[in-house]
């Protein structure tokens, strides 16, 4: 079955969490997505925790290998001449060059967008900074936790009375930005097939996380409303929470739209009932006492069964699922066989995701492991860059190919 | 700066989406119409799901004042049509036959049961490519469940990760496994559009909201497969000594002292504290502050609290930011939408766009996520109300269909 990516070049300068995990999107549909990597300043999560056996190396981090699925990896010192000329000849038969860097870096390194596009006339160029090519915060820097910060994720997520929660993840690099820029992506790709027209794409990543809180921003600059923390709870349904479920740390979320529903759990967790809860404002206002009547009744159950008991009743709930219940435990991600077995040359057989879609007619599950630091240096320069035996071992003395 | 430049392309130009208003919303559709498709929101009767669903404009609750209806449908047209009739089923069909998508988020074997199955609506055009976002995917155990976006968020994993550590899990703010669900269903789905344009031949693609949620879960199940530990939440506790959230005079700072995974910023740190002429800072030269593994202990943790805390206290966020920048420390403001309503680099970007709804109400809403050079992104215009373009729609299907044009004023009447 075909990929739907096939054919497409990608030269990919991208490092950390945003920028790979959206060329990760793109390879594992099928785009050849070269990553070009230095031995001089590492992709920090090749060093980032969690390890195979909880041993450090450049080629045993499991959170670089996820987002690096599918990819080839080049080492080529760019700063040096001789590297800089590779990197401009890979460069000239692509579609895609990408990176996340802080505005001006590519430019220094004698690889922004001006030169770029002479070289390779119709190229799409992608900038993913955090703030933007221009304008006075041009040079911040950050990670998916301060965009979380600052776009309102930790404002509007915890408990009112605590301090802000926010996902307790770098969220923004996992699929605020990854989406969006792969969407971005695919948009250009189109009209340079069309047109043979090449552009600049400049992503920052605070203004895909503020486009995931639309409405919520939207009721600030409309009705003047500051929202803040509500916990789990909805302004519009009611019970509407997480509660606790037999054995260590164990949770069910229920979230009842209608009275109906409400009438269904009541009957299945056999609760207590008080005159005003039949109707929705009458749970609204009483939802203290109506979240402790639940969590007296789910505490008994275990989390799993009695997801399964009140979904035959036709009650939206599901069991609260830590990383080894969706790995190991759940048969719908099982059925949709999401979780991919892949032999990592140095890890081994080793856990990736695959995209969260499936298309009729093509594939689009991971095809290798994260590569190994340089792992394709030598296939590179032989069938992209021409390069024989002799010139390539030449480049390696010198110190190009590091 | 790019909104008045309408005579760019767009880079979606000629694509036509069928929007099928369905009870996961409609954020996927808005991607396809701000680049450029024609995107036909097609509503039953009763409108639209999303046009009731809150915020509403002066908390009123009406048809046209969603606010989550108006931001995820921008740059749409309307009509409605009531699938269950054989008339607008077929006048549904007619559609697809010039469409190149159509979006859908029933419960699997709803289109089905309607006749408008993936078979049906390819005979009618072989290019067409369909669109299921559901929360578990067309098949499998779970595939009838029912969900919400809170339990999504369970049954995905990114709940666990969130929250307090002797507090429930917490879900995120702002239905992220819904708006997760819709994002990389644009993604699928416009990968699928190109490919058919070449091949002639579309797909039915599948989406599970449980699926995207587990796109967010970082490293955790890798920490589990590699190192057999389970990542629990740990709000308003540092994650590692220096990164958490920190109490200031007028709100908190999330501060990353490490950065991510390596120690790349600790240094850079220290020599800030130290030269705040805080008490204690010094120690933070030792070389065991640049073990990871200590970092994580709680006798770390206490002692970076001890010396960092009180100085947060006596400062506002935009002074520690301020402090942050100049030394380049991922040191950053935790925003209410006051602070990122103000921000100048927002304003400096024309990020927040407004436009006019139909009822006179100026609406102002994120605009680009992206600045697209030559087929910038573009608010067509303000969320259709209900029906609006259902004579234009059928007008210009009638135009295509016997080549010639019905008078407008007539189909209105019907």
């Amino acid at each position: 079955m075909k990929r739907l990516l096939t054919g497409t070049r990608i030269i990919d300068f991208s490092w950390i969490g945003a920028g790979s995990y959206t060329t990760k999107i793109l390879a594992d549909l099928g785009a050849d997505v070269i990553k070009i990597e230095s031995t001089q300043r590492l992709d920090t999560l090749r060093v980032t925790k969690p390890f195979k056996d909880g041993i450090p190396g450049v080629n045993r981090s499991g959170y670089f290998a996820d987002r690096n699925s599918s990819k080839r990896s080049i080492t080529l010192n760019v700063k040096s001449e001789q590297g800089l000329a590779l990197a401009k000849q890979l460069i000239t038969d692509a579609h895609l060059v990408s990176n996340n860097f802080t505005p001006g870096v590519m430019d220094k390194l004698g690889l922004g967008y001006d030169i770029l596009q002479n070289i390779r006339p119709g190229i799409v160029f992608v900038s993913m900074s955090m703030q933007g090519a221009n304008g006075p915060a041009k040079k911040d820097l950050g990670y998916g936790l301060t965009i979380a910060a600052l776009t309102g994720f930790m404002h509007l997520t915890g408990l009112p009375e605590r301090p802000p929660a926010g996902t307790g993840t770098n969220y923004p690099d996992h699929i605020p930005n990854p989406g969006h820029a792969a969407f971005a992506i695919l948009a250009a790709l189109r009209h340079q097939r069309r047109t043979g027209e090449g552009q600049m794409i400049d992503l920052a990543q605070i203004e895909p996380t503020l486009a995931m809180l639309g409405p919520n921003l939207m009721n600030y600059f409309v009705n003047g409303t500051i929202e803040e923390r509500a916990g789990n709870t909805h302004p519009e349904q009611a019970p509407h929470g997480v509660y606790p479920c037999a054995g260590d740390d164990r949770w069910i979320a229920i979230a009842i739209c209608t009275d109906d529903q409400w009438l269904a759990l009541s009957r299945a967790l056999d609760l207590p009932q008080q005159p005003g809860w039949a109707s929705l404002a009458g749970r609204l206002a009483d939802q203290v006492a109506l979240d402790e009547a639940v969590s007296r009744a789910t505490e008994q159950f275990d989390a799993h069964t009695l997801a399964r008991t009140l979904q035959t009743q036709a009650i939206p709930c599901g069991p609260v699922q830590d990383a080894r219940d969706v790995l190991e435990r759940d048969p719908q991600l099982a059925a949709r066989k999401h979780w991919v077995t892949l032999d990592h040359p140095e890890v081994g057989p080793s856990t990736y995701n695959s995209a969260p879609y499936r298309y009729s007619d093509a594939l689009s599950q991971p095809t290798s492991p994260a590569p190994l630091l340089g792992q394709h240096t030598h296939e590179i320069c032989r069938d992209l860059l021409g390069l024989d035996e002799n010139e390539i071992n030449q480049l390696a003395k010198a110190g190009v190919l590091a | 700066m790019l909104l008045n430049n309408t005579t760019a392309p767009a880079a979606l130009e000629g694509i036509t989406v069928l929007d099928l208003a369905g009870p996961l919303g409609n954020y996927c559709g808005k991607l396809f119409a701000d680049m450029g498709a024609d995107v036909i929101l097609v509503e039953p009767r009763e409108g639209a799901p999303s046009r009731h669903a809150g915020p509403y404009i002066d908390n009123h609750k009406a048809c046209e004042s969603s606010l989550k209806y108006q931001y995820e449908n921008t740059s749409k047209r309307s009509i409605v049509l009531d699938l269950e009739r054989p008339e607008d089923r077929d006048v549904f069909l007619q559609l697809s036959k010039r469409a190149s998508l159509i979006l859908e988020s029933e419960a699997p074997g709803t289109l089905k049961h309607l006749g408008l199955c993936y078979a049906t609506l390819r005979r009618a055009n072989p290019a067409i490519v369909l669109t299921s976002i559901t929360p578990f995917g067309q098949e499998g155990p779970y595939a009838q469940w029912l969900a919400t976006d809170l339990t999504a968020m369970a049954m995905g994993g990114m709940m666990y990760l969130a929250g307090y550590p002797d507090s429930a899990p917490m879900v995120a703010c702002g239905e992220q496994a819904i708006a997760a669900a819709n994002l990389f269903a644009a993604v699928a789905s416009l990968a699928a559009v190109n490919d058919a344009e070449q091949s002639g031949s579309g797909q039915h693609v599948d989406v599970s909201m449980q699926e995207s949620v587990v796109m967010g879960l970082e490293n955790a199940v890798q920490f589990y497969d590699l190192e057999t530990t389970i990542r629990k939440r740990n709000a308003g506790t540092q994650r590692l000594a220096g990164t958490g959230a920190f109490k200031c005079s007028d709100g908190y700072v999330y501060l990353m002292a490490g950065g991510v995974g390596s120690n790349r910023f600790w240094g850079v740190t220290t020599e800030w504290l130290v030269s705040e002429g805080l008490a204690n800072a010094e120690q933070f030269r030792d070389a065991k502050w640049a073990d990871q593994a200590f970092l994580a202990t709680e006798e770390a943790k206490q002692v970076f609290h001890d010396v960092f805390a009180p100085f947060a206290l006596i400062h506002t966020k935009a002074e520690l930011h301020t402090k942050g920048r100049e030394r380049r420390i991922p040191l950053a403001p935790i925003c209410n939408a006051t602070d990122i309503a103000a921000d100048p680099q927002r304003t400096y970007r024309s990020f927040f766009v407004e436009t006019v709804d139909h009822d006179g109400n100026t609406l102002c809403m994120p605009g680009a996520p992206y600045l697209l050079e030559a087929t910038p992104w573009r608010l067509a215009g303000p969320a259709p109300t209900l029906g609006q373009h259902s004579a234009q729609v059928l007008s210009e299907l009638r135009h295509a269909s016997y080549g010639r044009t019905y008078d407008l004023q007539m189909e209105e009447g019907q």
